[in-house]
């Protein structure tokens, strides 16, 4: 059985579409969506609502809880002063536009979701605003799995899909401690950890993809085998751009999303001295 | 021996990067004048603003201004490299000094400066051609950024969309920013080269406060969008408050016995 | 070189902390003093410790002091922590426990505790009264690898010392590594990486406390008031 795990569709009904097209297209009907429906993109309310109408499972993602308990900004840390008063502007104008019901189905959202022994997040187990990069400590990536219980990891969040494996891990330790009172003996004893297999799979975004061109990207876990497919659906990014003009949005977004650029990139330093 | 240089060209051609190497190169005194060029059909010269004078004075303490009068009344040093720059869009029609634009030619005997040849980019090959580029049509901004300071972060994503096309068709860009730390760059960018310079001038200010030093940004290109270009910058440039607490934090780093290296 | 002694747990027992200051005054050598949280508790009126550690008599060595799970629990239920309330300690203790602890402090502390840091960061050492992840985060010589790993990870440190287990211990990663295969748009890469060479070290609580010289890595578990076997105290 194979089965579509989307994230990060940020009010980009062209995306969605397309994406859910894809899926169908290839006659899967389980879907799990790792949230982030909303922000920046210019159809909050179109997006939440095609999602409750596919009755498509989601965990809610950090623009969801930010939009629901009434924060000014992503806890998501901001770049730059520019990438946080353009995110302001994004989360007050979704504020203002997001129905009472949307709002209502938002703030019911689950941190988590569970099938098996896969576990759906949107940043991380322990939070929806961490990073889990493809690159990150390998050890603290797969402590992230393990202490949550899970074989497989679904994540979003970072916007660049990705497939990690972690296996043949190991641990030595040296323990020693004092046994008894007064201090006795220091023992020293060496033990051994062996670490399962365990994998991260990022689902990339729908809406707001970072990973080089414009195309929405999304992942389908092919159960029986294990295999997973990493998808990239051309949509028609025109559309969401005229949205985002019609809708007031800052011009500058329209712009970002046509050259793929994501709306609040992580910002190369200025200092850096490139000699030509 | 003394030598007058007129070197013209379009806009990003590289006249002020080959005027520095010429004064770098020289073991004699320097002096240097800008010229602000004249308008062709359907181009406009933008107003430099004395960002390459600034630049070249950083880099090159001691280089004389030759647009002060009292410079040109002076008696010359010997052995002195005068360096005359002309934003100029079309090749002359005559070689040599005869190809001088006569427009300018008063202008330099007010400061008692003849050159003793032109050069022109594109047309003589003692310059280099790489970044020489025939222009249709160009428009110019000119943003004054006295007393502005940056959020360093968001002056690199500016920069980036500034020179990808977001706000235009931008063919050259050039500046000189200030950032809170004291340091200030001049930043660098031309449709023909890949990537922008950031360079830092030497001359820098104590984090305390707005420094009171040139800045300026300078774009030539087509339909460019000066209201959207505020709109960034009203989000880039830190207000008195940040700029406090970010200086603030730089004084607390900088303790006497551990001088913070330049990050 | 500076040597440091490392205590917690004291949960109100001045005498416990007058006697690991007599042995430090005495014999230790020691230059710096930290006191990794828990110095309030329900058991006994905490207030003489308090102002001994806020006011220290001559010949004290100065506490560096840190929030410990105690403190959260009273600074949450006295409404320093946002909304939150001592929910922990009234789960796993009752009602009664928190009225004990209410009554142990006088709130005149409540500043002074409320001004006390979750942690510090020493050299390459992390000083921590439960973990880099949260204050109560329990680390032993059980505790999975793993985690104690991913909590030197998040620090970037080399040693972390932590009191939250109450227990004494040294716990040095030694050896053993991880494959790890990612694949994304661009393509597939490989990477191996080693365990690095760290250590998470249990410095006991109440009598039971530890000293640390950074610059010899030297570490010896002790119990105030007592005289140590001396070939058996230290490992380095």
């Amino acid at each position: 059985m194979a089965h579509a795990v989307i994230s990060c569709l940020h009010a980009n009904l062209a995306a969605l579409e397309a994406v859910l097209a894809d899926i169908d297209q290839q006659g899967i009907d389980t879907i799990t969506c790792l949230g982030d429906l909303v922000g920046y993109g210019p159809q909050p309310n179109e997006v939440v609502n095609l999602v409750r109408e596919r009755q498509i499972p989601t965990c809610q993602g950090c623009w969801d809880e930010d939009i629901i308990e009434g924060l000014n900004a992503c806890d998501c840390s901001y770049p730059s002063q520019l990438a946080e008063r353009r995110g302001q502007l994004a989360h007050q104008w979704t504020a203002d536009q997001l129905s009472e019901e949307n709002r209502a189905f938002l703030a019911s959202l689950p941190m988590s979701l569970w099938r098996d022994r896969q576990l759906f997040v949107h940043g991380s187990p322990n939070s929806q605003h961490e990073y889990l990069l493809p690159d990150m400590d390998a050890f603290a990536a797969l402590e992230r799995v393990e202490s949550a219980g899970a074989e497989t990891l679904f994540c979003g969040h970072t916007h660049r899909p990705y497939v990690r494996e972690l296996r043949d891990g190991s641990i030595r330790v040296r323990v020693r401690q004092t046994p008894g009172e007064p201090a006795g003996v220091a023992e020293a004893e060496d033990r051994e950890l062996r670490l399962p297999l365990r994998r991260i799979i990022n689902a990339g975004s729908v809406g707001e993809p970072r990973h080089g061109n414009t195309h929405a990207t999304y992942v389908i876990h092919h159960e029986d085998t294990n295999a997973v497919e990493i998808r990239e659906v051309p949509y028609d990014v025109e559309r969401t751009c005229r949205a985002i003009v019609d809708a007031g949005l800052p011009p500058i977004f329209a712009w970002r999303l046509r050259h793929g650029f994501e709306y609040a990139e992580r910002a190369d330093d200025a200092s850096h001295v490139c000699e030509r | 021996m003394s030598q007058t240089l007129l070197i013209s060209g379009p806009p990003g051609c590289g006249k002020t990067t080959w005027i520095l190497n010429r004064i770098q190169s020289h073991s004699g005194p320097c002096g240097f004048l800008r010229l602000a060029g004249y308008p062709d059909e359907g181009l406009l010269q933008a107003r430099d603003g004395g960002i390459d004078l600034a630049w070249l004075q950083d880099q090159c303490p001691g280089l004389l201004d030759l647009a002060e009068p009292d410079q040109a009344l002076a008696p010359r040093p010997a052995n002195l490299l005068a360096l005359i720059e002309l934003p100029q869009f079309q090749p002359p029609t005559d070689s040599g000094l005869a190809g001088v634009d006569r427009r300018v030619i008063p202008q330099l005997e007010a400061l008692h400066l003849s050159p003793d040849e032109h050069l022109h980019f594109g047309r003589d090959h003692l310059l280099p051609r790489q970044d020489t580029l025939d222009f249709s049509s160009l428009q110019a901004l000119e943003r004054n950024l006295a007393g502005s300071v940056w959020d360093p972060a968001s002056l690199s994503s500016f920069w980036f969309e500034l020179v990808n096309g977001a706000y235009g068709d931008v063919y050259r860009a050039k500046a000189l920013m200030n950032l809170p730390d004291g340091r200030a760059f001049f930043c660098n960018w031309m449709v023909s080269r890949e990537g922008s310079q950031f360079l830092p001038l030497q001359t820098t200010a104590s984090p305390d406060g707005r420094p009171q030093r040139l800045s300026r940004l300078v774009v030539q290109g087509k339909d460019l969008d000066p209201a959207a270009i505020e709109v960034t910058l009203a989000d880039c440039l830190l207000s008195d408050a940040l700029l406090e607490l970010e200086q603030a934090r730089l004084r607390q780093q900088e303790a006497p016995s551990h001088p913070s290296p330049a990050a | 070189m500076a040597r440091w002694a490392l205590i917690s747990g004291l949960r109100g027992d001045l005498e416990a902390y007058e006697a690991i200051q007599t042995d430090l005054r005495h014999t230790r050598r020691v230059d710096t003093l930290f006191v990794l949280g828990d110095v309030i508790g329900p058991e006994r009126e905490c207030n003489a410790l308090l102002e001994r550690l806020q006011q220290p008599r001559r010949g004290d060595l100065q506490p560096h002091c840190l929030y410990g799970w105690w403190e959260e629990q009273l600074l949450a239920e006295r409404g320093y922590r946002g909304g939150r309330r001592a929910d922990a300690l009234r789960l796993s203790q009752g009602e009664a426990a928190v009225d004990a602890l209410l009554q142990a402090v006088d709130p005149a502390h409540m500043n002074w505790l409320a001004a006390l840091q979750f942690g510090f960061i020493e050299l390459d050492c992390a000083l921590l009264h439960g973990s880099s992840a949260a204050v109560d985060d329990s680390l032993g010589p059980d505790s999975s690898p793993l985690l104690l790993l991913d909590r030197l990870t998040r620090m970037d440190v080399n040693r972390l010392f932590t009191a939250r287990s109450g227990q004494q211990f040294r716990l040095e990663l030694s050896g053993g590594g991880i494959g790890s295969q990612v694949r994304d748009l661009e393509g597939q890469r490989q990477h191996q990486q080693s365990v690095p060479q760290r250590q998470v070290i249990g410095i006991g609580a109440g009598v039971h406390y530890t000293i640390y010289d950074p610059g010899s890595d030297r570490l010896d578990f002790f119990i105030a008031g007592t005289k140590p076997k001396q070939r058996a105290r230290g490992f380095a």
